[in-house]
């Protein structure tokens, strides 16, 4: 187990390593022969006789690969789409396939609140199984959004996909706004439980570990046999799991509807078949759910990780705690604020 | 205690994978006009396209460049952005689709590319003309071109704010007119006639399924 945690935080730091350096080597390589034309500038990517395109190998452009591969299983979507009047079910079960894997690729893009989830839960949880179902939560809850909004779109008005677009920019918009609040929350709790030192020796109990409310008040008064440092157990560190606060960043998360989700639905309209968009939505948020979660994964297993070497340390593990919760709210909130004004900016004139 | 910072470092850092504002994102949202090129003998030779894409794209092409004082990029990085563009819409036929009397036209490579970054609203908009590779006299049929990404990875909508231009007045007796959004009864007509084909029906001319219900854009002259 331990070492399968070691593993997720090596696998992650060599991920980003990869993501970050091989752009940058590769601009060195590049200075000194003619610099080919970055081919992620483009609309569309070149292509092939057979309408695929050349992916990239993982290693020479992560983010490259990730977006051509994305475009790849997108064009497959619309064909098995297209290919549904002919072939109905079969063509149905290739669509939900290809839903899947775009929503696993698609959620590695922007959006999809990975940043915002795993930040929440570097702050807040300790527990796997929590972490993932908020993970849970917001990615069905963003397909539930896109359904509703293009439905009711469509409902009213004709030129859907300009409207789609516009009302996406407003619920952003708000999404953004409590992001940004609900980071506010978590570095205003974080400096509540500011760990003050402590005159009384025999205090050396865990409430700091939970700063929200105080599960875990010790009145009794230790005798000096009680000079033992015993770590905390797990139900001690994550005194506060509320299932509201939890359900209320699902919602800030997935308020916003991914632009993905909302072309499937359109397209899956114009050509009469409406509910499968609506079933291929949701399985793009499955596929969404299983990428936020290994960020959530990597989040919660870092977490622990860290508690586990300041473990015996109860003077650490309040410092540790109070920097995760400072630094996550911050985080968040800094997060939220940027997106709420890029997107408030371009509101009038709304690009996702 | 430097492991303890170690793993914070490693904590904050894996969140930071996920934060990666970078990643580029595919698809496209765009607002496009149509302009109808007539030549003097009124033929009709091509369509001049203007595609205004969204803030996201603006921002993964522009990346790395260098703006000037006024806020905007220099004419040379925009020409070189353009020309790629247009080399790789090329393999798309420039999601052009040109029918002539319900038989499709052949295009040639798209001309006068020109790319307009706008800093107030931090779009671009892409221009350029596809040329007919046969002009067209519009009193020997009707002519008719939509504009659509069959696959629906670009979501093409003509603004409302005159969607049609025609570079030259037409003929006598000729005009063009941008048809609207197929409605349900059209579509419905459209799903009866699909539904009537066997299996291995093909639209004719392999127009794609995205193109039966995209906006056309339709000359015509009185007889």
């Amino acid at each position: 187990m331990r070492t399968l945690k070691f593993l997720a935080v090596a696998l992650c730091a060599i991920f980003l390593c990869a993501a970050k350096a091989t752009p940058v080597i590769m601009q060195f390589a590049a200075t000194s022969e003619v610099k080919p034309f970055d081919s992620r500038r483009l609309m569309v990517q070149p292509r092939n006789a057979d309408g695929s395109i050349t992916v990239p190998p993982f290693l020479s452009d992560p983010v490259l690969w990730l977006r051509d591969e994305q475009q790849n299983l997108y064009s497959a979507m619309s064909k098995s789409m297209r290919d549904m009047g002919e072939k109905g079910w079969s063509a149905a079960f290739t669509l939900m396939l290809l839903s899947l894997g775009y929503g696993v690729f698609h959620a590695a893009g922007p959006g999809h609140g990975k940043a915002v989830v795993s930040g929440w839960l570097l702050a807040t949880e300790t527990q796997l199984r929590r972490g993932i179902l908020v993970a849970f939560l917001s990615a069905m809850l963003q397909s539930l959004v896109a359904v509703v909004l293009v439905s009711g779109i469509l409902l009213l008005v004709s030129g859907a996909a300009a409207v789609a677009k516009q009302a996406a920019g407003w619920l952003e918009v708000a999404s953004f706004g409590m992001i940004a609040a609900m980071g506010a929350y978590v570095f205003w709790s974080g400096l509540k439980a500011f760990p003050r030192r402590q005159a009384d020796t025999h205090s050396h109990h865990f409430e700091i570990t939970n700063p929200l409310p105080a599960v875990h008040n010790h009145d009794h008064v230790h005798g000096p046999e009680c000079d033992h440092a015993h770590a905390p157990t797990a139900k001690e560190v994550d005194g506060d799991w509320s299932w509201k606060r939890a359900a209320m960043l699902s919602f800030a998360v997935g308020l916003r509807p991914c632009s993905g989700a909302l072309l499937v639905l359109l397209f899956a309209q114009s050509l009469g078949i409406y509910w499968a968009g609506v079933i291929s939505t949701f399985v793009m948020g499955i596929g969404t759910f299983a990428t936020v979660s290994v960020a959530a994964t990597l989040a919660v297993y870092s977490k622990q990780l860290a508690l586990r070497f300041a473990g015996r340390d109860t003077k650490w593990m309040t410092w540790l705690n109070f920097a995760l919760r400072i630094g996550g709210g911050f985080t968040i909130l800094l997060f939220g604020v940027l997106l709420l004004i890029a997107s408030w900016q371009g509101l009038a004139d709304s690009g996702f | 205690m430097n492991k303890l910072t170690f793993t914070i470092l490693t904590a904050f850092f894996c969140a930071g994978i996920s934060a990666s504002p970078a990643f580029a994102h595919p698809h496209l949202w765009t607002e496009m006009r149509s302009q109808l090129v007539v030549s003097e003998e009124g033929l009709v030779t091509g369509v001049r396209v203007q595609w205004k894409t969204d803030k996201i794209y603006a921002r993964d092409a522009l990346d790395g460049f260098t703006k000037n004082a006024d806020g905007n990029y220099s004419a040379e990085d925009l020409a070189k952005l353009t020309n790629e563009n247009l080399t790789a819409l090329s393999d798309y036929g420039y999601f052009v689709y040109f029918r002539f009397n319900n038989e499709k036209q052949k295009i040639g490579k798209a001309v006068d590319g020109q790319q307009i970054y706008t800093p107030k609203e931090g779009r671009l908009t892409l221009l350029f003309t596809v040329p007919l590779e046969q002009p067209i006299d519009p009193h020997k049929g009707t002519v008719s071109f939509k504009v659509y990404d069959p696959d629906f990875f670009i979501a093409f909508d003509y603004v409302n704010d005159k969607p049609l231009l025609i570079s030259k007045p037409l003929a006598q007796g000729c005009s063009a007119s941008l048809l609207p959004i197929p409605k349900d009864t059209k579509l419905d007509e459209t799903r009866l006639m699909l539904s009537s084909k066997g299996k291995d029906w093909k639209p004719d001319e392999a127009e794609d399924f995205g193109g039966l219900f995209a906006q056309a854009v339709e000359v015509k002259c009185a007889p």
